[in-house]
């Protein structure tokens, strides 16, 4: 279970997030929707630990474990993901390559056996396959030169990959035409589970048609500001965000 | 011999000339004419340039005549017996391994015991020891020796000329091509602190192709002062793929220079491979003399601690319709500095040149120094020619991105450093020795990402 109590998160002496509150029990999907500026991203951030994200007071949890105190590469191990809404190119890496420290440093960091290298190409090439990610992809420079659906299925496939048991989506329909939220969608749908949580987080509804949320959370101005059921989201498509402080287009 | 009257600044630009005074009468090819002609003049030369300084432009961030503060005694070849054990410690397993024709140069002495003449005359190519040519030169040597875009004015190719006392010729005849590298390996720094002084003939003829590494490397703590010159020329439609490879002692002063002319249609690809040696400085002195041809030019240097490592070009486009590429990449951790000086000049009438450098560096700590001058002298009208540098920090947006992925800080960042230079390693043609070189690189980081 995720628990986040009173979390104020300040980024460049900006107050962003200011006394978020939630909670998302193993099994469940939930989405965070809500304006832009509403602290979506920095939620995402926080989670996975980036620098520059400093908690002021508050406590985020994570299957009892305080998620605070471990550094990116630790959270990881400890299972957390982030999908994120823009993924990095790194050129000179080759996607194998960094797939394989990835998950060869995770499985280490969790007293794991490391894959074979026959093991490890077969467990990729599946997944890939299933995400329709061409082969020649994973040869190429890690992201570079990949296009927006390309970047977003790699995420996916990075999920997959380190079995992670709470998952970080942040605005993953973002740049994605819909044969390719499709996919994406589908890949996350099967990671699924009892043991794995999910926190989706979207300003549009339309990504919640196809990876339907136990529950919907409204940010706003660093808090939740409402919760329902995934009908909550199908409402905001109808009336926008107005009633939480943006201004309707 | 009479010498020109100069004022020498310090001690030890007036040694340098004591040593080749005391020297010349045992040094290789002494009472031969054509010998003591070529260092006659050498020393002149020298001897009116003095000891390069910081207000000599091309050596505005390597200060010679401060930073060598004596002239150590000339290296006397032992014989002292190296093992295969020790070769593989100083160079690596890897580049010790590597499937080549050996040539091992110890205190400047081709050895003849730990090289493999042999093989390598059996495989064509015809080879011979600089100390004995310059007793009895083959004509072809004699005919080149000295003279390959010969850089009269660099006072460190002067000095080498009239102090050489080894190295090795090597010449490919018309057509001929080896059926694997060739490694010249220089090895020192195990016995007496000296000066090695080195010069290597290398020349391809028409149609021929070689793939030759260079490597320099340490046998001990020893301080030397290395100051080697490779001439190499190019023939028509012949190909060179050249590497070098230095990892000398924290103590070693090295300075190298190739000098070389690419004739018409002709290939040259180099890449120099650098993380050794207190002061080093790598020089470069390219001339295309026949059209059509091209050069590539790329490097790495992994600096720390207060190492200085210099990287200085110099590539004359004298015809029309060559083309140049050169790529440098400088990874500067603690107090090191690294320098880079690409210089390329287009004399008037070599039209459609095309002339491209850039160097870039990644600097790990806030007191690491890189200095970067490209310099573009450009006296044609139809060229296409840039250059561009750069200098950084680690992306810390990169390094969030994979420490998420569960990779730790440290590995993270190696990955990052060795991805930065992973673009100029990846330039190397010769698979076995790109793959030794990634390793190695990954061994100054200090992981392994097998």
């Amino acid at each position: 279970m995720l628990e986040i109590k009173n979390l104020h998160v300040t980024v460049d002496g900006r107050d962003i997030l200011k006394g978020l509150d939630l909670t998302l029990p193993a099994g469940q999907v939930h989405a965070i929707m809500g304006p832009n500026g509403s602290g979506k991203s920095t939620l995402a951030y926080v989670l996975a630990g980036k620098e520059g994200y400093d908690v002021t007071a508050g406590s985020v949890t994570w299957k009892g474990q305080d998620l605070l105190a471990l550094d990116p590469s630790e959270r990881a191990a400890a299972g957390v993901f982030l999908a994120f809404q823009y993924p990095m190119e790194i050129p000179g890496v080759a996607t194998m390559t960094f797939l394989r420290a990835a998950a060869n440093a995770v499985r280490k960091a969790r007293g794991e056996p490391e894959l074979s290298t026959p093991d490890f190409l077969r467990f990729v090439r599946e997944k890939a396959a299933a995400l329709k990610i061409d082969p020649e992809m994973l040869r190429r420079p890690l992201n570079v030169g990949f296009s927006g659906g390309e970047k977003k299925r790699n995420e996916i496939l990075q999920m997959s990959l380190l079995d992670p048991s709470l998952c970080v989506l942040d605005e993953t329909d973002s740049g994605l035409d819909i044969d390719a939220l499709r996919i994406v969608a589908e890949g996350v749908n099967a990671l699924r589970g009892p043991d794995r949580a999910m926190l989706v987080i979207t300003h549009y509804q339309r990504l919640l048609d196809y990876i339907v949320p136990d529950r919907v959370h409204v940010l706003s101005d660093g808090r939740v500001a409402r919760s329902g059921g995934p009908e909550l989201a199908l409402e905001l498509e109808q009336t926008g965000y107005a009633e939480f402080g943006e201004a309707a287009a | 011999m009479e010498l020109p009257v100069k004022q020498f600044q310090t001690r030890a630009e007036q040694a340098f000339v004591d040593l080749f005074t005391a020297a010349e009468q045992g040094l290789p090819g002494a009472g031969n004419p054509w010998v003591a002609d070529l260092r006659a003049k050498a020393i002149d030369a020298y001897a009116t340039l003095g000891l390069p300084h910081r207000r000599v432009e091309a050596w505005k961030y390597t200060d010679l005549r401060s930073k060598l503060t004596e002239a150590l005694p000339l290296a006397r070849p032992t014989g002292v017996a190296v093992s295969e054990a020790e070769i593989a410690h100083a160079f690596g397993a890897d580049i010790a391994g590597l499937e080549a024709y050996r040539l091992v140069i110890v205190e400047g002495e081709l050895r003849t015991d730990l090289s493999d003449l042999a093989g390598l005359k059996a495989a064509g190519a015809e080879v011979v020891s600089i100390a004995e040519a310059l007793q009895k030169p083959p004509r072809w040597l004699k005919d080149e020796l000295g003279k390959i875009n010969s850089q009269e004015r660099d006072p460190v190719v002067a000095l080498n000329l009239a102090l050489m006392s080894g190295g090795v010729g090597l010449r490919l005849a018309k057509g001929v091509s080896l059926d694997k590298p060739v490694h010249v390996m220089h090895l020192d720094g195990g016995s007496e602190p000296s000066s090695v002084i080195t010069r290597s003939v290398v020349l391809i003829e028409e149609g021929a192709s070689l793939d030759l590494l260079e490597s320099y490397a340490s046998l001990g703590d020893t301080e030397i002062q290395r100051n080697a010159v490779t001439e190499i020329e190019v023939g028509p439609k012949a190909s060179l793929n050249h590497v070098k490879l230095q990892k000398e002692s924290g103590t070693a002063v090295h300075l190298v220079s190739w000098v070389l002319k690419l004739d018409a249609d002709a290939n040259y690809k180099a890449f120099q491979f650098s993380t050794g040696a207190a002061l080093s400085r790598s020089q470069i002195y390219a001339a295309f003399t026949g059209e059509g041809s091209s050069l590539d030019v790329s490097g790495a240097l992994l600096m720390r601690g207060h190492q200085h490592c210099d990287t200085t070009l110099l590539v004359e486009h004298r015809v029309p319709r060559c083309v140049s590429r050169e790529l440098f990449k400088a990874v500067l951790d603690n107090e090191a500095r690294g320098v880079f000086q690409g210089k390329i000049i287009v004399s008037p009438g070599a039209q459609k040149t095309d002339g491209k450098q850039m160097a870039q560096a990644l600097l790990l700590s806030e007191t690491a120094e890189f200095d970067s001058k490209p310099e573009l002298e450009i006296f044609a009208d139809d060229v296409v020619c840039g250059h561009g540098s750069t200098s950084g920090q680690i992306d810390e947006d990169l390094l969030f991105y994979l420490e998420s992925r569960g990779i730790p800080g440290v590995q993270a960042r190696a990955l990052l450093i060795q991805a930065f230079v992973g673009e100029a390693v990846e330039r190397i043609e010769h698979e076995p020795l790109r793959e030794a070189l990634s390793k190695a690189s990954a061994e100054w980081l200090g992981v392994s990402f097998d």
